[in-house]
Formats: C-alpha cells, structure tokens, sequence
C-alpha cells in the first residue's frame, strides 16, 4: 500500500501548485484536526505506551505525529495506523484488547476523513493521468492498424518504466527526445514496410533446407560427433560417425555434396555458446507471413546404432535476427513454440508466422541432456543417448492474400500503382525507396528489381483528405474532426508544393500522425465534453486556456465516452487498438450498456490476442518477465535447461487462461486439483502419465500441492536466487503479490538472512535468530509463514524434503533428473516447511498452508480486483477506492467467486469506467 | 578475311604445337569432332570415373567425354574449342575448360595442360593414413596434396587407409607431404 500513496504524493504536491486548491486543502486540514481529536483519547490509551516519543516502536511516535493529510506520507501513516487497528494487530495481544465499539468507532471516523481529504483532492481531477502507449501497446497497434502480425518495433524503442506494479501507469511512462527519435524511425521503418513497392507481390517461393546447410554451425558439430547424418532411419553409409578420427575440411564436404544428399540430421547436442543450430539457407528478404513445416523424430544413439528413444522429445524452432555481418544474434529474437519429436516415428509440424527482414529459423534439441562428444575419445561412436533428427524444413513465402497489401490499403486505398517515370513527372522527386541488405548465408534470392513503382493520384489533395479521412480515426482511436485533419492535408498540400511526389507527400503526413500525441498516447474523454485534441484537454484538464484560445468546458460527469471506453477494454484485454466490433459500439455509443460491456469482455477473451493480456499482465503481477533473472547454479541444480524454464511459463499462462475460461473459484489461485503440464514439467513435478511438450490440463494426485500460482515452478524461481530459497523473498512475494499485504520494506543496517550453501545450517535457523530483533520480528512474523510452507521447493520449483548441498551431506539419489546429466551436489539438512501464521494457525506442510490461505478468498478477490484495475486503468488505486473494490468482490462471491465474474465485475464498476 | 582466316591457322599451329602428341586429328574434314585429352583434377579414386562421366552427360553434355585414364589421371574428349570458346585464345581453352569443370563440380574437379615431365623422372610416394571411411574425407586429403608444387598426380582413400602421390623428386620429397597432412590433422597409420 505505500507505493500507493507515493503515487498521492506526487499527486498532492502537483494540485497544491494552484491557489485556490491550497485553500480548499486548508479549509480540509482545520476541519480535519477537529475531527481528529476524537482519535486522541482512543490512541492515547491503546497505544502510546509504545508509540511516544520514548519508545517510538516501530520508528512510530504517535504523540508527536501531525494531522496533515494533504500532506502524502502523513496521510499514508494514517492510512496505515486505520489498517493495523482495523485488522486487530494493533494493539498487539499481549496488550488489553479495545472493547470492539471503541475500535469499529475510531476506525470509522478515521476511515471517513481519510475518504473526505481524499476525495476533496480527486475532486475535478482525471484520475488516469494522460500516458502514452507502453512500447508493448505501441507495437501491437501498429501490427493491427496495418496487419503487420509480427512487425518487430518494441526492441527499438527505449524500455518502459513501471509504477505500482505495473508498466502502464502515467508515472512510469516517461517520454523524451530519446523516445522521439526512436518513434520517428520507427514510424519511416512501418511505412518502409508497409508500403507496396511492385506492381505484383514478390513470388512465393518454397525451400527445402537441411538442418546441416553450408556454412552453419551444424555441419561443423556433425563432423566432429555432436550429431550424425542418416538415411532410412540409420546412419547414411556415405557419412560415417564421427569416431576416433573426426571428418575433415568441412568445405571439402560441402563441395563434394556430403550435407545435400535427402539425408536427415541427427544432433546430439543442445544449443550452447558456441553452437547455435540454424536453417540458415533463408535469409528473409520480403518480411511478411512465411509458412514454415518441419519433419522431426527422435532416437536411441547407441554407438553407431538408431534404436527407438526413451519416448517423445522436443525441439525448439525460432525466429533468429541476423545481425552486422550476419553471424550475429546467437540467441533467438523469439520462440515459435516446443515440437513434439516421436520415437522413431517423423511428425510434420506446420505453422504460419511472420518474419522480419534477416531474420532466419533456429533449432535446439530442446529436451535432450547438454552433451558434447566434440573432443571426447571416440566421438559419436562411443556416444550412447537420444538424438533428435530433423528431417527437413521448408519455407514458403512471402503469402499474400491480396496484392497491393492491406498495410499498402490501409495508406492509399485503390489507388492504382504504376511506374514512375521521371520524364512524365518534371520537378517531382521520386519516392525514396530504402534497400536492406540480405546478411548471412541465405540462398534465396530477391526478385528482380520492378523499375519505380508508386501510388498515383490525379487530385492529390482530395485523395489526400478522403485517405486521411479514413486513417486518422482509426490511428487515434476515435472521431477526428475536420479541422485537425485539415492540418494534415495542409503538410501534403505543402510537401506536393515543394516537389515531393504524392507517396512522398502523403508518407510525411501518415509519419506525422504515427509520431503525434493522439496515437502516442491514450486520449481518454469524458462523457459530455466535446472531443478535443490533445493540447486543449491537456489544458483543460490544468483548468487553463489552451495555446489556441479555446477554453475547454468543465467536466461533470467523469465517465469516459464510448470510444475511450473501447480503448480501455482493447487495451486492458488485448493490449492493442480497438477491433472493428468495438468501435463499432462505441460510434453508436452504447458500448457502456452493461449488456454489451459483458458480451464484448467474453469476446475480447476469446480473442487469440488476449493472449497479450495474459502475458503482460501475469509477466507483471507475478514477475514473469523476470524469469530469467537468475541462472541456478548448474551444480546445484544440473537438470535445468532453458526448456525447463520456458515450460513453466507457458504453465503460469495457461493456468490463468484455464481459471478466467472455465471462471473457477479464486481459491484456485493458491490452490488446485488440476495442474496445466506439458511432460518436461510433469517429469520436473513427479507427476506420471504425460507425454509431449504441449501444455494441457492435468487432474492433480490428491497430495499434490501443484496447481495454484503459489506451488508453480515459474514463481517459485523467480522468487529464488539461482542457488538458494529464502523464505523472506518467497514470503514477501507471496503477501504482496497473491494477497495484497506487501510487507515494508527492510529497514536499514540490518544485515540481510544469507542462506548457507555448505549445508551447516538451515534458513530456518538463521531466521530464528534474526527474529530476535525485536525490528524484525513483527514483519517476519507475517512474511516467514508463507516462505516456510514453500521451503518444500527448490530453486526451480523441484519438490525437495533436503536441501542440496555442494559442500557436506550425503550422496544425492538421481531421482526424476535425466540419466544423461551428470549430478554432483549432495543432500544436506532436511527441509521443515512447518510454520504458524500471525493469528495463531498452524500448518504442517504447504498442502496444509495452501488451505489455509486457500479459504480468504475475499482477500484474494480483492487483491486480483486492484491488481487488474491498476493494470486496466493505467493509475494506482486510492483509500477511497476501497469500498468500491470490495464492492466489486463482494458482487463477484455473491456469483460464486469466479475469476471470469471478477473481471466482468471490474469492467462493469465506475472505477473502470471514470477517468 | 585474310585476318581472320590467319587467327584460325594460328589457333591450329598451337594446338599441334602443346599437344601434338595426344592429340588425333582428323585432317579429312574440318568439321570432324576434334579428340582433345587434359589432364583431370580431383579423380582421387576409381568411383571418381563415374562421378566424372555424370558430370558431363549431366551438366556439361557441350563436350563429348571419350575416355578416362585414371592410372595418369586423364582423359579424352569431343569438342570444338572454337565453337565453345570462341574468341578464345589457344593458351586459353585449358583454363576456361577448368573453369567449365570446376563451376560445374564445386570445384570438386578440374583441368589442367598435360605433364610434360616424363613418367619415369617422377617418384611413387605412399603414404599411410587412417580415417573415416569417407569419400568427402578422401577428397579433402587429395586435395591437401595435390596442389603441392612437385606432386603431379595423387590419390587417396581412407578405405584403403593410404594416399599415394606421384612427385617431381627435384621439387618436393615425402617430408614435406607428410608435414602437410600433419598439419591438417590427418592422422598417420602406425609404423608396423
């Protein structure tokens, strides 16, 4: 809650910059003294025993603490003092209890000033500040203003902060000249793109490449053992294994056709720092959808042998952008997802995605043991373990449905597209036409060159405005009036004067308005106030006249208006513009009739895009987007791969998508009969019976205590170092992430809780003796329980009831750890996940802790309603905010207390549909 | 005319003149095919004569193989370099028919004049190696050899487990062969 009321901080001290607001603040502080005095004798008696100047527990000296409540850290304190006699853990047991009256009393009066002052300062105040688009949001939009689906920008612009938890917040969402150039390039770049340059798509072409192409990593592995070349499922007679002699002069067999002979791959070895295996014979050259189908299978290696494998493995395809010279970019720009690789029996994938220029397909043998034979006496031939072959992979692209492109019709319509011809076109400029390029290896080629093809237009300025027209209100997410577009119109009226040709002169218009402050930003509007461009409400909204003399009219009613409405619900479940449909809604201005808000928010999550939602929000919420923090140290933990990883974030995202479509109880966040598993987890779990890489729902063994967010192997490393659990970070993440009670923050000079390594002693019994510091104790009373519960789980989410050690312990059985990983740690004290929590409930195990926990599901509810209003608002939630997040709780349980209901709730409530 | 007519006599005299003792020329006709014999890169082993024959039945059916003389590594073909390479010089057919064979081969071929130095001034090195029973393998052996000045002809076959070369004794000895192979980490058999 502190973050809270930082974030009223900066609010306070920016409305106390007007005059007549400082005098309503007065005029707040002397009544609210009076109203305080009421407090006095209650405090005085319950609690300045400890609170006075002399014992100050806590750093609290209530005695001496003033009642300003404009005053943001001040109000916050009081805030905090409502809480903590509200929930009875002030004063503590040990002390006389207040009779109840005496408590609901005081808390109610203070509750009351603290919504009267607040309010006071919201009042005539947009609670959304005005943000710009988060580079997420950015890129979404322009992929679906001009159906680019993988157009790559966010890597460009400069990173998003975040505030309250989240990135989409005004707080966070600095802009600067940095930004400013980055969204000028980035806007030549989609136009660079979008833009149709010939008169016929470029031809699709279809390419068969081998695994083993020339020039890349993969022959160079084969020829020294890391993998083989097969024919017929066994070893191809012409390639040899590598053994104690390695193949030499790869050039030497490339030249003499040893890789292009229809055979398969067979690699061994997993992708690593010095192998990189790509499909490196396309190079994109065209960047659009490309369809791409792989045969893989997988095998038994035994020295020479081809014997069906252990059972189904899986490769890793991805999407690789080539860089400088075009050996760059080892790691992938992104996954295209885990394929299953049958025993000895290929499986054809096929998918469709879009690819940037330079950007090439990556393999990994994604679920085998790192191994390498590259050095080892005896190479391949002395090798024994699963291989996964590739048979081979085929491009096909660029697919275009439709020639010129939508991206090309978005801009300029019909508009015929011919030659331009410099003679039939005196004192014209010709469009500019930027070339890229091909890196790397690639052995498809470009088409050949068109001539300089452009739009023509025989009344420029009228197509001009028909286009403008038709874009701007679907770039700014809302009606445009004329006169704003008239301004565009004018700079290609002014770009056709000074010579440019009309592609040219219309291009400076679209860059103009992809680079200006009604697409960059959210502009939201209130109902009952006219439409305004974005410098006037800027102004309106400081109650001072605009730059152009207009002076905007007072806002009444803080509901935003129908369109900013759609773009709230697009952005909060989509992260992107408003589709077709919403916009639709919202031209007819009945988007905001509850019935249509809740069939749109079923719509929007059916929507394979809200797949965005589910990944920014939880990447947020629960830290994803940290997964990959910390690399756990391979001694400790050798079974882990970045498979491993990636699987138990799909698992994190798949098991949200489940509880928002199937609407389950709140209670599945910490707790859960069903777990959603591809088998490199289950494996990981201990849970038979899966097989494949592909995530699906898994009914739970009774015991388990997987399932809910809280036992997921995805929160249980991020909430680890790499080497060691504490259960302060996982307590903490668990009561202020899942539960909504962050603890404070650590005072200073207090040595942080190391865990030990060596085995000698546990976490368990240095915390012990860190609670002897009376500071300490009352924050770790709340915040060990839950981090003690999940000392059941290693750094990687592995079930343990001993800890690993590298220095003493006994010798460590393999367990579920892959049999062709070497193990070396050993097994140190035991694990006691026992723990009490701060009412005086004991739990056993984290099973039992997970009921426990399980059963407040109003704390649960509210805290997923104010994580999703942040996230869907852009703002922080205030005090006066509560009742109506309880309200929204209270009207989800009352339907059963599903997490669908409790987003319908949060759409359906003013607090998401005011400004 | 007369110039032109001069540049043809010209071509012929050379011809004759660097090859005359291989060549069969047939003085009946003009137009009669024309046996022309070239020493051949890259047949390091006997399956290389069928490598070799597809190559020109399959992507250089211009000229005509005749015969392949894998023991001197040579062979015989029908061809008319005056329609093939017109224009060219006669000094010149040898090398564009290298660069016809290498860009048809990956280099894998290629041709070159025919020894001048007689066969029984060259000395047979055979050198004893292990490796993978590879033809790429083979190949890439050959090739480290080969291209050594003094060495006029080579084989290899780890199959086999040796590479035999054919040196000028005055340019290169089995040192410097066996020091380039070392260095390229071809592994040598033990001495038995």
């Amino acid at each position: 809650m502190s973050d809270q009321f930082l974030s009223n901080s900066k609010f306070l001290s920016l409305i106390l910059r007007h005059d007549r607001i400082r005098l309503l603040c007065f005029m707040i502080l002397c009544s609210t003294s009076a109203a305080f005095a009421q407090q006095e004798s209650f405090l005085k008696k319950h609690c300045f025993e400890c609170h006075d100047a002399e014992s100050k527990q806590g750093g609290l000296d209530l005695t001496s603490l003033k009642v300003e409540l404009a005053n943001a850290d001040n109000f916050a304190k009081w805030v905090k003092i409502h809480d903590r006699i509200e929930s009875g853990e002030m004063p503590p047991k040990a002390q006389p209890r207040p009779p109840v009256a005496d408590k609901e009393a005081v808390t109610k009066s203070l509750k009351a000033e603290l919504i009267k002052v607040e309010q006071a300062a919201l009042q005539n105040e947009p609670r959304t500040g005005l943000r710009r688009l988060t580079r997420a949001e950015y890129e979404n939009t322009i992929r679906d203003l001009f159906d680019m689906p993988g157009i790559a920008l966010q890597g460009e612009l400069p990173p998003d902060g975040s505030a309250h938890g989240f990135d989409k917040n005004s707080d966070a969402l600095d802009i600067s000249h940095v930004n400013l150039a980055k969204y000028i390039e980035a806007a030549e770049h989609v136009l660079n793109i979008a833009i149709a340059t010939r008169p016929n798509p470029p031809s699709v072409t279809t390419r068969r490449i081998s695994l083993a192409n020339s020039g890349g990593f993969v022959t160079h592995v084969i020829m020294n053992g890391d993998g083989v070349l097969l024919k017929d499922k066994k070893p191809d007679p012409d390639f040899p294994p590598a053994a104690e002699q390695n193949h030499l002069d790869e050039g030497a067999h490339e030249r003499m056709g040893t890789f292009h002979n229809a055979t398969s791959v067979g690699l061994f070895r997993h992708e690593d720092e010095s192998l990189s295996p790509y499909f490196i014979e396309h190079v994109t050259i065209y960047p659009g959808l490309y369809r791409v189908r792989t045969s893989l299978w997988s095998f038994q290696w035994d020295k020479g042998q081809v014997l069906p494998s252990r059972g189904t493995e899986a490769a890793r395809l991805s999407v690789v952008q080539l860089t400088g010279d075009g050996r760059g970019g080892q790691h992938p720009s992104y996954k295209l997802g885990y394929f299953d690789a049958p025993s000895m029996d290929a499986q054809e994938h096929q998918l469709v995605t879009w690819l940037n220029h330079n950007e090439i397909i990556g393999f990994n043998v994604a679920s085998l043991a790192p191994v390498a034979n590259y050095n080892r006496k005896g190479r391949a031939m002395a090798f024994n373990g699963p291989g996964i072959a590739c048979d081979w992979l085929d491009i096909q692209g660029p697919l275009h449905n439709i020639w010129p492109p939508f991206s090309h019709r978005v801009l300029f319509d019909d508009l015929p597209l011919s030659e331009f011809k410099a003679a039939d076109h005196p004192g014209v400029r010709p469009p500019q036409r930027k070339q890229v390029r091909q890196l790397g290896a690639g052995k498809n080629r470009p088409d050949p060159a068109p001539g300089l093809w452009t739009v023509q237009s025989e009344q420029p300025l009228v197509d001009a405005d028909r286009l403008l027209k038709v874009f701007l209100p679907r770039a700014f997410r809302r009606p445009v009036e004329a006169e704003v577009r008239q301004v565009y119109v004018a700079q290609v009226d002014e770009r056709l004067k000074a010579g440019d040709c009309f592609e040219s002169a219309m291009r400076s218009a679209y860059r103009a308005a992809l680079c200006s402050p009604d697409f960059l930003y959210h502009v939201e509007t209130t109902v009952g106030r006219a439409l305004l461009p974005v410098e006037q409400q800027a102004a309106a909204d400081s109650g001072q006249e605009s730059k152009t003399g207009k002076s905007a009219r007072p806002t009444k009613d803080s509901s935003i208006d129908d369109y900013s409405l759609a773009c709230r619900l697009s952005y909060f479940f989509l992260n992107s513009m408003p589709d077709g449909r919403l916009t639709d809604l919202a031209a007819r201005n009945i988007l905001q009739q509850p019935e249509f808000l809740q069939m749109e928010v079923d719509r929007l999550l059916k929507d394979p895009k809200s797949q965005h939602f589910i990944d920014d929000f939880l990447g947020q919420w629960l830290k994803l987007r940290q997964i990959a923090a910390t690399d756990p140290d391979k001694k400790l933990y050798p079974e882990f791969n970045p498979y491993l990883q990636d699987s138990m974030v799909a698992e994190t995202r798949a098991y949200f998508r489940e509880l928002i479509e199937k609407n389950l109880n709140v209670s599945h966040l910490i707790k859960s009969d069903f777990a959603m598993l591809n088998e490199k987890l289950a494996v990981h779990y201990g849970i038979p019976g899966v097989t494949g890489s592909q995530i699906r729902r898994v009914a739970l063994p009774m015991d388990s205590p997987r399932g809910g967010f809280m036992t997921q192997a995805s929160i249980l490393k991020i909430t680890a170092n790499g080497t060691t659990t504490s259960p302060v970070p996982r307590g903490a993440f668990v009561m202020d992430r899942l539960l909504g009670q962050p603890p404070d923050p650590p005072p200073a000079n207090i040595a942080a809780v190391e865990p030990d390594v060596r085995g000698a002693t546990t976490i368990r019994e240095q915390l012990a003796k860190h609670r002897d510091n009376v500071i300490c104790a009352s924050c770790h009373a709340k915040m060990d329980p839950p981090g003690f519960a999940l000392e059941a789980f290693d750094v990687i989410g592995g079930p343990r009831s001993r800890y690993r050690s590298i220095g003493d312990g006994e010798p460590a059985p393999r367990g579920a750890i892959d049999p062709f990983i070497g193990i070396s740690f050993k097994l140190g004290p035991p694990v006691d996940a026992t723990g009490v929590l701060p009412d005086g409930r004991s739990f056993k195990d984290v099973l039992e802790f997970q009921t426990l926990v399980a059963a407040d599901s109003n704390r649960l509810l509210m805290n997923l309603a104010e994580r999703l209003m942040i996230y869907a608002t852009g703002r922080d939630t205030s005090f006066s905010d509560r009742d109506q997040l309880a309200a929204i709780v209270a009207a989800t349980q009352k339907q059963g207390g599903g997490i669908r209901t409790l987003i319908h709730e949060v759409v359906q409530s003013p607090l998401f549909q005011n400004r | 005319m007369c110039h032109r007519r001069r540049g043809v006599f010209a071509f012929h005299d050379f011809v004759i003149m660097v090859l005359s003792p291989l060549w069969i020329l047939s003085p009946a006709a003009a137009e009669e095919p024309k046996l022309i014999k070239h020493q051949i890169t890259g047949l390091f082993a006997p399956d290389r004569e069928k490598d070799l024959r597809d190559v020109f039945e399959q992507k250089l059916s211009q000229f005509k193989l005749i015969s392949i003389d894998f023991k001197n590594a040579e062979a015989s073909f029908d061809y008319d370099p005056t329609k093939i390479f017109p224009g060219a010089k006669p000094e010149q057919i040898i090398e564009r028919f290298d660069n016809e064979l290498r860009n048809a081969t990956r280099h894998t071929f290629g041709a070159k004049p025919l020894r001048t130095i007689e066969k029984d001034k060259l000395k047979l090195v055979e050198i004893p190696i292990v490796g993978l029973d590879c033809k790429a393998c083979s190949f890439a052996v050959y090739e480290m050899v080969y291209r050594l000045k003094g060495v006029e002809m080579a084989t290899a076959s780890f199959k086999e487990g040796k590479l035999t070369a054919l040196i000028d004794p005055e340019k290169i000895d089995r040192t410097e062969i066996e020091m380039t192979l070392k260095q390229r980490g071809v592994q040598f058999k033990p001495q038995e």
